[in-house]
């Protein structure tokens, strides 16, 4: 069963103001809720995306089938126990499962928009997910959590938005993308632009998708997520199915075979706009910059307690960028606290199956709670 | 290592913090020290522990630390980030003494410093006659295999400090469990203490 919900959050009298200047409103949100929400509106987590994610966290995701992407972590007596907490997870703007993005119909012109959509930021995904929280008359987020670009999206909150959040979990992240980030990103963008199917953003009322470019892009990410540790484990230089090479371009290596698999499993549930709309936004995240080069200047107003924590085999977001946050936290004398987990699984290991990074998470929100 | 004596020296510790202080203990464990100044005296506590499973102990107590290493991670810290900073029994675990005394000194107005006392009669005694690296309950580790790398008795930390920029302020006798001024060296309080633990401070 789909919990899955849709809401229009401001009006075109009163739209949602870019960082690129431009306007939209009303803006769409999906989201999936899990738990209840207390009399005092106290328990609410907010649990934040990565690039690919999305708002099924921890509910049977409608395309793949497969359980939400942190039902590990999240569900009645889990690590975030739905039972205490009430856990709210949106979709970003720039999106493509139902919150408003490029794939999305222009209201103004009643086409889809196509690159015709503003360029967002991560300012602009944290303003939309602030309205959502207003709707539901939140005033304070006992707990905003996310990896990665959820990470992002939770440094955001504690920037823009500190009374708001209680406490703040970002985890596997970085205050600004380095230039090794955004060339990876830049090659996922160019592998989709250059394949002739995505006809400049218009596949969608051209009929076509370009399926080789979004799958090559997701190959490149894939790589990224994982480390060589990891890679060399699971695949070694093992040939798929076969005895010896083949003097061919065929998938000869297991590696090879399995990175296909997650590019063409990735097309059925991801829209390429999209993937260039939201690597983007990510590119331009730089707390750093807009704050005069100062990280203590961007979380100055900040009291939350928070938690941070990095993997010793993650190379896209390794421990020393996220250092540089906890030097800044600690520079404010912040309530802060730092793991960083040994394992093999790379920058990806903090959507698997890590007990101890669980634990701690458990442990922290758990003792959080009672300082309410 | 099996510490000594911890309801003594936590006892002392506390008596030589004001209430509400904030305080950064290095090398914190399992957060007890700082569990047990947050409630005998409201501080403000922070820990930095290297061992990510004491790590996780401190955060279901409550207590905020940081996964760390004394000899890397407290240059981070701006100057006089806290009241004070404890390291207890640590010192001898690093790998730069030196270097993590001034540290300390530069994030706190005070320093608690405590270590196992090399000067110690048992241990001399036990060097004497056995003719083997002292093992003993408060020292349990066999040379190969102890995490201490730089032992050291109560006269070589008052001549580090004196050769350094740091002041001795109060040393604690911890047999009758007093905090004491500090004048001079003693040489009965080098032969008879099993550990020796400071307040210092930047000169």
């Amino acid at each position: 069963m789909s919990n899955n919900k849709i809401i229009d959050l401001g009006s075109s009298e009163d739209p949602l103001v870019l960082d690129c200047g431009k306007s939209i409103g009303p803006i769409k949100t999906a989201f999936t809720t899990y738990g209840e929400l207390n009399e005092t509106k106290s328990n609410a987590i907010l649990v934040c995306h990565a690039l690919t994610g999305d708002q099924y966290v921890a509910s049977e995701h409608p395309i793949t089938k497969k359980d939400g992407w942190w039902s590990l972590l999240i569900g009645p007596e889990k690590s975030i126990d739905t039972n205490k907490y009430f856990v709210i997870c949106p979709n970003v703007i720039g999106g493509c499962m139902g919150s408003t993005g490029p794939n999305e119909i222009n209201p103004k012109t009643g086409k889809e928009y196509g690159l015709d959509f503003p360029v967002v930021t991560i300012g602009d995904m944290v303003k939309a997910q602030k309205l959502l929280i207003d709707s539901f008359g939140i005033e304070k987020l006992f707990s905003v959590i996310g990896g990665s670009m959820g990470g992002m999206l939770v440094l955001e909150w504690l920037s823009k938005f500190p009374s708001y959040v209680f406490s703040a979990i970002p985890i596997a992240t970085t205050t600004n993308h380095s230039a090794q980030n955004i060339a990876l990103n830049e090659l996922a963008r160019q592998a989709i632009m250059a394949d002739p199917e995505w006809k400049s953003g218009n596949y969608n009322i051209e009929n076509t998708k370009p399926v080789k470019g979004l799958s090559v892009a997701r190959m490149a990410a894939h790589i990224s997520y994982l480390s060589e540790q990891s890679l060399h484990e699971k695949f070694g230089r093992n040939l798929q199915n076969k005895n010896k090479i083949e003097f061919s371009f065929d998938a000869d290596f297991q590696v090879e075979s399995y990175l296909r698999h997650q590019g063409f499993k990735f097309v059925d549930r991801f829209d390429a706009n999209s993937y260039l709309y939201i690597t983007r936004a990510m590119d331009y995240f730089d707390l750093k910059a807009e704050n005069n080069g100062s990280l203590i200047e961007a979380f100055k107003n900040t009291n939350s307690h928070i938690l941070c924590a990095s993997f010793t085999s993650d190379w896209l977001y390794p421990t020393s960028e996220n250092k540089v946050i906890i030097k800044a936290f600690n520079a404010l004398g912040l309530n802060v606290s730092f793991v960083e987990i040994e394992t093999d699984n790379g920058h990806d290991s903090f959507l698997l199956d890590e007990p101890e990074f669980f634990q701690t998470i458990k442990g922290f929100l758990d003792a959080t709670y009672k300082k309410l | 290592m099996s510490l000594f004596n911890t309801d003594r020296d936590f006892s002392i510790i506390s008596k030589m913090i004001p209430s509400r202080s904030k305080i950064i203990d290095v090398g914190c464990g399992d957060g007890s020290l700082l569990d047990y100044l947050i409630k005998k005296k409201n501080i403000d506590g922070r820990g930095l522990e290297i061992d990510q499973d004491k790590i996780r102990e401190c955060l279901a107590k409550g207590i905020s630390a940081i996964q760390g290493d004394a000899d890397i991670d407290l240059i981070d810290y701006p100057d006089k980030s806290f009241d004070y900073s404890i390291l207890t029994y640590t010192l001898q675990a690093t790998k730069r003494p030196k270097k993590v005394l001034e540290e300390l000194v530069r994030i706190s107005n005070k320093a608690i410093v405590s270590f196992p006392n090399f000067g110690y009669w048992k241990i001399r005694m036990s060097l004497l006659l056995n003719g083997k690296m002292p093992v003993s309950n408060e020292l349990s580790y066999s040379w190969h295999e102890t995490p201490n790398l730089h032992f050291c008795t109560i006269y070589d930390f008052i001549d580090l400090c004196e050769a350094t920029d740091i002041k001795i302020e109060k040393k604690v006798n911890l047999k009758k469990n007093v905090i004491q001024s500090y004048n001079n060296k003693e040489w009965f309080e080098n032969f008879f203490s099993g550990s020796g633990m400071f307040l210092i401070s930047k000169k």
